[in-house]
């Protein structure tokens, strides 16, 4: 009897185990519906190859594009952008991956290690050097003049598409994450202030945001100013601005010495987190992330906020298809460069470059792909379509038709990015967890808010940097 | 009800190789069903397993990733690394997170197991609607681990509906305290865990229960044993194969726990802290946020090991109960 119920008990939790691996596997389940669709999608180009009215016939190929989630239906948004190329060209097929930020860098790497992988790969900025080292991408040199070269696109993005010190370039700026602020133009009035000079430097925008601090729109007071703190994906990302702008820097000229714990980076770090230590950002806003902290704008709980291209195309949504266009904040705000600390102005410059896989066996066709989507109409096409800034310098220019983009756009003259390097990744794994630590302090949950502290996370985070360098 | 043990019969004096000869003779087809998936598992368990311990004892980075297997001998120096070296920030880390990992299967374990054991005994009795409450009582494990993250995510938050509860409505508090940073972190993972692990343990005992007879705890009534009496002479011991099997089950699932952690700190990406660091979120960041390799898999060998320890004294605390048949 005993060995019955054993097995019976065993057997009912192996069942219960079943059903929670399920459970958890739904997230990668889109994915595979990513690709099922990419194939047939791909299918459909397939047949029309006979009716081919093109030149000479071509041979059929198929490529495979490894992207990443950049907006909420990321499969189907990169086919609609790749569209016109496919109509032109029915010899192509294109398969399309999606992969997640999370598991991407491991995806990547076996791909890059065992030489099996895609032809097209969408690498962050800070990959690219990383995965150039690992000989996973090949050297485009020689073929990015056919997209315009440099000249093309935004300094601080182009940068990263090479390794600093070498000459080689490893991809083509595909589209740009840049960040500006944010703010509420009806809070802003009724504090009497004028948005053209409010945000000028860091001492107008600390009286900015005390005049706006308490503000009262629809019955709701405001906080001036809606910062993320540890618990999110752009930590590093969210200060390195108020430290170059502080006149700081990360690293040394020759990318051997970290030099952001020195006096001029830790001012930029105490004038940023001395805004919430000084009341202008509610703490609480410190326990949430970037996603989080724009929910808040939107609703109106915070009056000012540091976002990017992505929360512009959200005003403009529709409720109905996931935007916040019906709320007061979606008709009243505007865009602002950071302020200029002592040492002008300055924003992080990041987003995604295209790549060709070193595997790939269809180099050529997926320069091909690689030229289009870095054509002018493609530029705008999939800027549209995923709300991110596009990369191309005329493109983005073109945009500047709207206030709000116009200002966005200006802010990316002041951008700048890390330093491209392979080690790049790990660096920013531990400034995340340190960076983190100085939000604790900020929050007041941990030791007592001052320079010493502060400047102790930054040097702990030093020495791990450079020992990251060194190793 | 005394099963014969092979092993230990005076009788059965033969070697280990013709008792396996005859049981292979005798069980002959039952082996051949067994292969594929033996195979199966030496190709998707041993193998990778071996590989593992073969690159915690490589320097395998981002540099020397290409090179995989062939990438520099580093000897035992990730382990030094790991159990020594005091100035690797990766051992400091590592310290917060086996803490805070100590602390948080411990608590999970035994809450979760009490919990479910009440519960399980409250649902054991008829009563009208008994169908629909244990099917209520099922949905927190329904909901995925890592919506759990992200939804206590959003409930944790100092102006969340926690704190709202608390504070404005319940007045326990008089301010509202921070949950997801500082060192009320640990509570901020364990509840939810809890929350989300009582039904499995409870729907388990509940099959526990309904197997032991009614006619004992009749006749302990008349006896005149009390309900304490009959809960640790009749209820306790019979349930104890169930116990030792949940409480293995518990430890591993908590010791190696990820999602809800990792989902309500930057979806991944951030860093829960010292006071939220589990072992298995600080590997994860060590191995594919470091992007030191072969460290991350000096740590997971480790972890290993100290888990079969684990086993071996759960093992020896309940071999009767699992033996006797």
């Amino acid at each position: 009897m005993s060995k019955k119920r054993i097995s019976l008990i065993m057997l009912s939790m192996m069942l219960m185990v079943g059903m929670f691996l399920s459970a958890c596997g739904s997230s990668g389940g889109n994915n595979g519906a990513g690709n099922q669709n990419g194939g047939a999608a791909a299918n459909e180009t397939d047949k029309n190859t006979n009716n081919s009215t093109g030149d000479a016939p071509k041979e059929d190929v198929t490529l495979t594009a490894w992207i990443m989630p950049n907006s909420p239906k990321p499969d189907k948004d990169f086919l609609t952008a790749m569209k016109p190329y496919l109509d032109q060209n029915p010899n192509v097929k294109l398969n399309v991956t999606v992969l997640d930020w999370g598991s991407a860098w491991t995806k990547i790497t076996t791909a890059a290690t065992s030489g099996q992988g895609p032809d097209i790969l969408q690498l962050g900025t800070t990959w690219v050097p990383a995965i150039a080292a690992m000989n996973g991408i090949e050297d485009l040199t020689d073929l990015v003049g056919e997209v315009g070269g440099a000249e093309n696109y935004l300094p601080a993005s182009w940068k990263t598409t090479m390794i600093d010190g070498k000459s080689e370039v490893y991809g083509v700026p595909w589209f740009v994450d840049a960040r500006a602020l944010f703010y509420r133009t009806d809070a802003l009035a009724q504090a009497g202030l004028d948005p053209a000079t409010a945000f000028k430097d860091w001492d107008t925008f600390k009286e900015t945001l005390s005049k706006l601090n308490g503000t009262e729109i629809e019955g709701q007071t405001m906080t001036a100013f809606g910062v993320p703190g540890k618990n999110d994906w752009n930590v590093p990302h969210n200060i390195f601005p108020w430290i170059w702008a502080a006149g700081g820097k990360v690293l040394n000229d020759d990318n051997t010495q970290v030099v952001f714990n020195d006096k001029t980076a830790l001012d930029g770090v105490m004038y940023y987190t001395g805004l919430a230590n000084e009341g202008l950002v509610d703490k609480a806003s410190l326990e949430k992330n970037s996603s989080q902290i724009e929910s808040d704008f939107s609703d109106g709980k915070t009056a000012v906020m540091v976002s990017g291209a992505w929360m512009i195309k959200n005003f403009a949504t529709p409720e109905e298809d996931g935007g916040v266009a019906g709320k007061t904040a979606a008709k009243n705000y505007g865009v602002a460069a950071l302020p200029a600390g002592p040492a002008g102005s300055s924003t992080f410059i990041g987003g995604s470059h295209l790549t060709i896989f070193k595997g790939s066996k269809h180099k050529e066709a997926a320069w091909d792909v690689i030229k289009f989507l870095s054509g002018d109409e493609a530029q705008l096409e999939y800027s549209k379509l995923s709300g991110q800034l596009p990369a191309k310098k005329v493109v983005m220019d073109s945009l500047k038709a709207d206030p709000n983009y116009k200002a966005l756009v200006e802010a990316t003259d002041y951008g700048m990015s890390y330093p491209s390097i392979p080690q790049w990744g790990p660096c920013e794994t531990a400034l995340v967890k340190y960076f983190g630590n100085i939000w604790d302090i900020v929050a007041g949950v941990s030791g007592t808010y001052n320079e010493e502290s502060i400047q102790k996370q930054l040097g702990d985070a030093a020495n791990e940097v450079n020992a990251i360098l060194n190793q | 009800m005394e099963a014969p043990r092979v092993a230990e019969s005076p009788k059965t004096g033969n070697s280990f190789g013709t008792r396996f000869k005859k049981g292979f003779k005798e069980y002959r087809v039952a082996y051949l069903f067994i292969l594929p998936t033996f195979l199966f598992m030496i190709l998707v368990h041993i193998f990778p397993m071996i590989q593992g311990i073969v690159m915690s004892f490589l320097k395998l980075n981002q540099f020397t990733l290409s090179q995989y297997l062939n990438a520099p001998f580093a000897g035992v120096k990730n382990y030094f690394d790991l159990l020594f070296n005091e100035s690797n920030p990766v051992r400091q880390g590592l310290g917060f997170a086996l803490r805070n990992t100590a602390i948080y299967s411990v608590v999970v374990t035994v809450s979760v197991m009490v919990i479910g054991l009440l519960v399980a005994m409250l649902l054991n009795r008829d009563f009208p609607g008994r169908g629909i409450a244990r099917a209520a009582m099922l949905l927190p494990w329904v909901v995925p681990s890592y919506v759990v993250g992200v939804l206590w995510g959003f409930m944790w938050q100092k102006e969340g509906i926690i704190n709202h509860i608390l504070v404005d409505i319940l007045h326990v508090m008089a301010d509202k305290p921070f949950w997801l940073i500082g060192q009320n972190t640990i509570w901020a993972i364990i509840i939810p865990t809890v929350w989300r692990s009582w039904p499995f343990i409870m729907v388990v005992f509940l099959a526990g229960l309904q197997t032991i007879p009614d006619d004992l705890y009749e006749a302990a009534k008349i006896d005149g044993a009390g309900r304490l009496r009959q809960f640790f002479t009749i209820t306790l011991p019979m349930l104890k194969p169930v116990i030792a099997v949940q409480l293995l089950f518990q430890i591993i699932n908590n010791v190696y726990s990820y999602n809800i952690v990792a989902m309500m700190f930057g979806n991944g990406s951030g860093y829960p802290g010292e006071w939220g660091d589990l072992l298995m979120t600080a590997l994860t960041r060590q191995t594919f946020g470091y992007w030191s390799f072969g460290v991350g898999a000096a740590a997971s060998f480790i972890l290993m090991g100290a888990m079969l320890v684990v086993v071996g004294i759960w093992y020896r605390i309940f071999r009767s109960e699992l033996r006797a048949e």
